[in-house]
């Protein structure tokens, strides 16, 4: 069986909220400092670090003011929230070539009171609808008002209602699945406010058919991850959570451009995931019956309900009958944390670090001898996702 | 009342400009390989058959809604809501999709048929889809200062 060699020895998270009044370089610094404290590793120990291609934060920045003096290795890892998989896979490759030991791997942004991600594109300067053109295809969108993540996934939800007659109440299963999640872990922004069925069928539309609830938070924040061998993870304080397979993925048709793009796929709703969940089973020699937790990238219910298919716990089509069978509760546990639609938008970090929670235990919706933690990343665009296992 | 002005398309790409020159000829055009015949949506500056000798084919300008959207939280400023986003595949070409806005709630089914109309706004030529059933006689029409 291949495997990546590499474990994750330590996380690191700020407070999520929605105003945190500081720059995402001071989240990123903040969350870095808690991955090395839980590692038990000192600044000077980190060779390698791995960024978010849209992370305002760069490589030089947290050189600077964390004060790192060995840092020799560093990449960028892909768009928003299909990176960070990869950018753990990242840091693998780099450690097992020898160009680095320890890897630091981080997400940080002031995602409500900074720039907000769901809010679309062409929004500042509607003129200039074609202003960054090149491979986004904006001019095709946005003079239809058709310039948010949101409403393409609402436009990909509907189509799925019709081909497999995929209902509200099912994508609202997945809802309740992550707001009942955060309701135990006090770090969820979504911790206090618990939701019905009710509550969330009655919630205010925002573009039909979805409606509040199947949109995820908007947080400031950051997490952060270590990387290093396994067999070095293994001196560390924590037992490691191994990375048993990494997986990045496209394919010919998952059209060019970043998000409203995936609408003129031919199959748009399968995403590349699907490529990424067949390549990362074989690679890891685990399949979906052997996963015990899982926690989906979701941006929106919908996001979840694909994946659902696409990773091969279902049959395309059937997620919406899958997700409301009670199996999210008890067989296939998700988003321990509550998932970005009810603890934090940290782009899929803060997946990788609810991961590794599950792994060693220490989840606030710990799963009982969770051994094996499917991660995926972000969709519509070319993706990656990660197993982490136990030691064994 | 919208605070800005609908966005105008960006016409001058070398890849996408055909699209929009073609509908200041009142012509929905797909971009189509002339070696190999596929057609390339969205457009691309070569074919995976690995030619760059590409032209943009007119359809006839007719499809069928492959999925639609109401947008009631309002998210630019440029549109008011609610407001309707449909999805059309072409009927010549099923695996290609545009994009069309219609103004309110509009009452939409999937495969409902569509008809391109062009606009005129902002300077620019820009195909829109409205329901065949409400079409005038003669389509593709144009209408003007729409939205």
């Amino acid at each position: 069986m291949i495997t990546e060699g590499c474990a994750i020895p330590g996380i690191g998270a700020t407070r999520f909220s929605s105003s945190s009044g500081r720059t995402a370089l001071a989240l990123a610094a903040e969350a870095a400092q808690a991955a090395l404290a839980d590692a038990g590793l000192a600044a000077a120990e980190i060779d390698g670090i791995v960024r978010c291609t849209d992370d305002v934060v760069l490589h030089n920045d947290l050189i600077e003011t964390l004060g790192l003096p060995n840092v020799r290795f560093w990449a960028h890892g892909g768009l928003g929230g299909t990176a960070p998989s990869a950018m753990i896979g990242y840091a693998a490759n780099a450690i097992r070539a020898g160009r680095a030991s320890t890897v630091l791997a981080y997400r940080s942004l002031n995602g409500r009171s900074g720039r907000r991600m769901g809010s679309g594109y062409g929004c500042a300067d509607p003129l200039s609808a074609g202003g960054e053109i090149n491979g986004r295809f904006d001019e095709y969108f946005i003079p239809y008002g058709l310039t948010t993540p949101g409403q393409m996934y609402a436009l990909i939800a509907r189509r799925h209602m019709h081909e497999f007659g995929t209902t509200r109440e099912q994508l609202g299963e997945i809802a309740l699945a992550c707001r009942r999640r955060a309701n135990t872990n006090s770090a969820a922004q979504m911790c206090e406010r618990t939701m019905t069925m009710a509550d969330y069928l009655g919630a205010r539309q925002i573009s039909s058919p979805l409606g509040l609830f199947d949109y995820c938070l908007e947080s400031d924040g950051a997490c952060a991850v270590i990387v290093t061998s396994t067999e070095r993870a293994r001196d560390l304080p924590h037992p490691p959570a191994v990375v048993a397979a990494v997986e990045q993925g496209g394919a010919a048709g998952v059209q060019a451009g970043r998000t409203l793009s995936a609408l003129m796929r031919k199959e748009p709703l399968t995403f590349p995931s699907a490529v990424v969940a067949d390549n990362l089973y074989r690679r890891a020699g685990l399949g979906p019956s052997d996963v015990d937790v899982a926690q989906f990238y979701d941006c929106f219910t919908i996001t979840v309900l694909i994946q659902l298919e696409d990773y091969g716990f279902c049959k395309k089509g059937e997620g919406g009958p899958f997700a409301a069978s009670g199996v999210l509760e008890t067989t296939l546990p998700i988003n321990t944390a509550g998932g970005h639609l009810s603890e934090a938008y940290i782009h899929g970090m803060n997946h990788i670090v609810e991961g590794v929670r599950q792994i060693r235990g220490t989840s606030t919706g710990q799963v009982d001898n969770a051994e094996v933690c499917l991660v995926t990343s972000g969709a519509p665009p070319a993706t990656s996702a990660l197993i982490l296992t136990g030691d064994r | 009342m919208n605070e800005l002005p609908r966005p105008v398309p960006f016409t001058d790409d070398p890849d996408t400009g055909g699209f929009w020159s073609a509908a200041e000829r009142g012509e929905l055009a797909v971009l189509s390989c002339t070696s190999c015949a596929a057609v390339i949506h969205l457009p691309r500056p070569m074919c995976a058959c690995g030619s760059a000798e590409l032209d943009w084919r007119p359809t006839a300008g007719s499809g069928r809604v492959f999925s639609y959207t109401v947008v009631r939280h309002k998210m630019n400023r440029a549109f008011e809501v609610p407001y309707t986003v449909v999805l059309v595949q072409l009927e010549e070409y099923p695996d290609v999709r545009l994009t069309g806005y219609l103004p309110g709630e509009v009452a939409i089914e999937i495969d409902q048929p569509m008809l391109v109309v062009f606009e005129s706004y902002g300077g620019k030529v820009v195909p829109n889809w409205i329901p065949q059933a409400v079409a005038p006689a003669a389509a593709p029409t144009t209408r003007q200062g729409a939205a």
